[in-house]
């Protein structure tokens, strides 16, 4: 799945729109609108992300809103700062990590326990 | 590693051979494109849109490089370059314009003469 070159969007770029595709992407600068993955994301600490996120993998280390949808897992750094819903089957929030939403990750619930959610 | 330290310091941007962007794409800093933009470029510095590459937009940057497909309206400050295995096709305007022998290219050239 690692593909050779690399993906970047740096510090002083804005991104407004739909990103797809295959390999990793590493966002330093700012992305609006849509981001659609099949791999790992990564939000450095410079970046912001204000977009519905779909990805393999999110590692989430600067400022992301809107609702995030990982079908691997989502890691929480320290520095981040992150509002909105996240669905992962493992997510990982670190001590320092600011996150305001709901988290949602697939558990099995017990038969007697009706889910709130429709 | 040493691949990947050489693409940083070349360029601040780079939307890889994969990656499809549909929508805007802003900044202040070199932009390489080595997968698919729809829309609209503008950015301060360097576009270079490698071998491979599929651009349908209009592109605003000081220099422009194509060596891969370009669609759309092309305004460069100072250089466009078109090199052999460019493909565009748009209008063109900057005070310097390069088209290589055997770089394809339909529209119109305007030099500001």
């Amino acid at each position: 799945m690692a593909n050779e070159d690399p993906c970047f969007i740096g510090s002083k770029t804005t991104v407004r729109g739909q990103v797809s595709g295959k390999q990793d992407l590493v966002v330093e600068g700012r992305i609006e609108g849509h981001i659609s993955l099949d791999s790992h994301l990564t939000v450095e600490e410079s970046g912001t992300v204000e977009a519905d996120v779909d990805v393999s993998i999110a590692t989430l280390k600067g400022e992301v809103r809107g609702p995030v949808v990982a079908t691997r897992s989502a890691v929480l750094h320290a520095t981040s700062r992150v509002a909105g819903k996240i669905k992962a089957p493992s997510i990982t929030i670190e001590d320092g990590a600011r996150f305001s939403g709901e988290i949602e990750m697939d558990v099995e619930l017990p038969a007697d326990v009706v889910p709130n959610n429709p | 590693m040493a691949k990947e330290k050489e693409t940083k310091t070349m360029a601040n941007t780079v939307i890889g051979s994969s990656i499809v962007v549909d929508g805007e794409i802003t900044g202040e800093e070199s932009l390489t494109i080595l997968g698919t933009v729809k829309g609209k470029i503008a950015t301060g510095q360097a576009v270079v849109v490698e071998p491979g590459a599929n651009v349908e937009a209009d592109v605003e940057a000081q220099t422009v490089t194509v060596s891969g497909k370009l669609t759309g309206n092309v305004t460069a400050r100072e250089k466009l370059e078109l090199r052999p295995e460019a493909k565009m096709v748009g209008n063109a305007k900057a005070p310097r314009i390069v088209v290589a022998d055997g770089a394809m290219f339909k529209g119109n050239v305007d030099m500001d003469v």
